[in-house]
């Protein structure tokens, strides 16, 4: 559907635009306490930005615009703010109002630091946790803020690495997961990867409250970037990967922490190529033992045991990349074509909706 | 044999034999684009061997003669890599090479501030220097800055003098040794490249690729037809030397040398041989449409009549970006998408 960017607002203004739903009648409800609301990043037809907010019943409950693209977002618990973060080298990330959409803060990154497109949150709402790079220096870091002083920057931990990525807090509500994906870039080379024969990746566990590193777990190969994690209720962490190296190389692209190091999971031949060595978000069940892991690149999600590694569901949908856990146990899949998808461990993907918008990467 | 069965077996054979066509064209179109852009970078390796011993006799003896000469090789090899530069997998991707041949954009010049640190240095410029000065020294841009940046060469460290000629050597060394590298790599790359289904939806999102930057990139934001509106020329590349046309039109004819035959092999095992019958055409459209390959992009914005011929060529590349980025990348199942294409 061609909709050019003045339509999508009157549209959206008017409430005359909703979410296709194809077969149902409202969409799933996200697993755990969690806003009811599905939000993303997303790229408009015209070529503009914004990030968008839409309810059960299809409606867009709000859009924003932004001057660049957005990456992934955060919920700021207890209260009803919403984040979203610039794509990489990010200058700003924005603060709105999770039921209107209004804008309440844009926040810049400090002199010589950009941002990586991931934050969250302390349990009780306070901090913010947001990875970062110092980019003349190549150093990776979490930049500290407090919500209740305008996002006030207020502490610095560094990561001892290059090229941070996502964020995410352990249930323990002290531990702080990254995954660090090792590369090194400088916004004055584009997105030119500036080390792949050095990068050092690895997955990082830290004190929240002091920045001190507990644990740094290399992949198996220096070439596979740890840039996505996950972690369920009950504490098992999750990273995935995407592989720097050669395409005809096929190395595992997700692993789960156990007992001080990374279990690797790799799939049979067909569903690795189908991965094409890139995974753009993981994200495991709370209610079961399931997790999900997109590839736009591949247009491939699958659904695999995480005590196993057992694949159990894969699905071909173009451009995938989002993904959020549902109540029933089964996951969202979002994909820069607008499409929504509902995967499961038994059923084949179900087609949900489409909107014309491109959904960047993740759904916050 | 039960009607039912005899029908299942025969579906299954037809199911069969197609996915064995298409295997078979998919390794033939491998095979056809492997050969051809063997050869363009065989091309490269030439014409940079070329443009090293063009700056090695002009920096030994300085004449207009050998000045003329200098130039021209640097063009031809900038030309080569244009053909070639659609490639973004393989050997290319090793230690950036593409991206030492050409850094662009430079929204920073960072080209000029990097070329001035390293002629004002007291020691000459060696090629180990180069080769640890990053992608902004180390390929055409900065060779191009050297002999065509009009402040540089109203400038006393303008060649021929020994801090821009030590670099001009350094880095032509440096470009031809990355070009006979890559030739060569690209060569042993072959039973990898065969052997590996993905790298038939890699080469055919490189020339989509290809094609999205030309046409966006390199002509409608330097047009104005983008953003702002304004016009800008030091937005495209090449814009120094004035060939910013001349690499389009290089980049064109690279694509329809190098990556449309194979494309065509697969449009047609598909039954789209009419679809890639158009795609020749409109290359054939494009490459006839050039009557600007001369005109510097600076001259070409300022002046409304000669605006107009870009415009016609832009419209041009515009449909051809179309049916292949589209319509071809459709019919084979390939997406460009707003995620996969993202990297993050």
């Amino acid at each position: 559907m061609a909709l050019d960017r003045r339509q999508f607002l009157q549209a959206t203004l008017a409430g005359g635009l909703g979410i296709t739903l194809s077969g149902c009648s409202l969409l799933p409800q996200k697993s755990g306490p969690q806003p009811a609301r599905y939000s993303g990043a997303v790229g408009l037809p015209d070529g503009s930005f914004g990030v968008s907010a839409f309810g059960r019943s299809g409606q867009i409950l709000w859009q924003s615009p932004v001057a660049t693209r957005c990456h992934s977002g955060c919920n700021r618990p207890a209260h009803g703010d919403i984040l979203f973060f610039e794509r990489r080298p990010g200058w700003s990330f924005y603060v709105f109002d999770g039921n209107t959409g209004k804008r309440l803060y844009q926040i810049k990154a400090d002199e010589g630091e950009h941002f990586v497109g991931h934050g969250v949150f302390s349990p009780d709402g306070r901090w913010l946790y947001a990875t970062a790079s110092r980019y003349e220096q190549g150093q990776g870091m979490v930049a500290v803020y407090d919500a209740e002083r305008d996002y006030r920057r207020v502490n610095t931990f560094d990561l001892g690495g290059t090229g941070p990525h996502q964020i995410t807090l352990h249930p323990d509500g002290h531990t702080l997961v990254v995954g660090l994906g090792g590369i090194l870039t400088h916004p004055d080379y584009d997105r030119i990867k500036l080390n792949l024969s050095t990068m050092k990746p690895a997955l990082l566990l830290l004190d929240r409250h002091n920045g001190q590193v507990l644990a740094r777990l290399a992949p198996r190969h220096h070439q596979q970037s740890a840039r996505h994690v996950d972690v369920s209720p009950s504490g098992k962490v999750y990273v995935a990967y995407q592989y720097q190296g050669p395409l005809y190389e096929r190395p595992a692209l997700l692993a789960r922490l156990e007992n001080g190091a990374l279990r690797e999971y790799r799939f049979d031949d067909d569903t690795q190529a189908a991965l094409a060595n890139y995974i753009a978000s993981v994200i495991a069940h709370p209610d079961n033992d399931l997790v999900a892991a997109a590839s736009p690149v591949g247009g491939t999600a699958i659904i695999f045991r995480g005590s196993t590694g057992e694949l159990v569901n894969r699905a071909s949908i173009t451009d995938c990349a989002g993904i959020q856990a549902l109540a029933g146990g089964d996951f969202l899949i979002s994909s820069g074509q607008g499409q929504l998808v509902q995967l499961g461990a038994a059923q084949p993907a179900r087609k949900l909706a489409s909107l014309p918008v491109y959904w960047d990467h993740h759904l916050v | 044999m039960h009607t039912m069965t005899r029908i299942l077996c025969a579906s299954a054979l037809a199911l069969c034999s197609s996915l064995a066509l298409a295997g078979t064209a998919d390794r033939q179109a491998r095979q056809q684009w492997h050969q051809a852009i063997g050869e363009g970078y065989q091309a490269l390796a030439v014409a940079s061997g070329q443009l090293q011993s063009a700056a090695d006799d002009y920096c030994t003896t300085a004449n207009d003669s050998n000045r003329t000469t200098l130039n021209k090789a640097w063009q031809r090899a900038f030309l080569a890599w244009q053909q070639v530069r659609f490639v973004d997998f393989g050997p290319v991707e090793q230690n950036n090479l593409s991206w030492q041949f050409q850094f662009w954009p430079d929204p920073k010049n960072l080209i000029a501030k990097k070329a001035n640190a390293l002629m004002g240095m007291e020691q000459p410029v060696t090629t180990e220097q180069v080769a640890q000065s990053g992608v902004a020294v180390q390929g055409f841009p900065m060779l191009e800055y050297l002999l065509y940046d009009t402040r540089h060469l109203n400038s006393d460290h303008a060649l021929p003098a020994s801090g821009a000629c030590n670099l001009l050597q350094a880095v032509s060394q440096h470009l031809r040794s990355n070009s006979e590298t890559l030739a060569a790599n690209w060569r042993s790359f072959e039973s990898r490249y065969l052997d590996t289904d993905a790298y038939r939806d890699a080469t055919i999102r490189a020339g989509m690729g290809a094609l999205e930057i030309l046409e966006e990139r390199r002509l409608a934001q330097p047009m104005g037809l983008r953003g702002n509106g304004k016009r800008n020329a030091y937005i495209t590349d090449a814009w120094r030397s004035g060939q910013s046309m001349k690499a389009v039109e290089a980049t064109v004819t690279g694509l329809k040398q190098r990556f449309l035959p194979g494309l065509t092999t697969l449009l047609t095992a598909e039954e789209h041989a009419a679809l890639a019958g158009r795609i020749q055409k409109q290359f054939d459209e494009v490459l006839e449409n050039f009557p600007v390959a001369d005109l510097p992009m600076t001259t070409a914005i300022q002046q409304d009549d000669q605006f107009r011929v870009i415009q016609s060529l832009y419209v041009d590349v515009s449909q051809l970006a179309t049916m292949v980025n589209n319509e071809a990348a459709v019919a084979l199942g390939v997406v460009r998408g707003f995620n996969s294409s993202d990297g993050d």
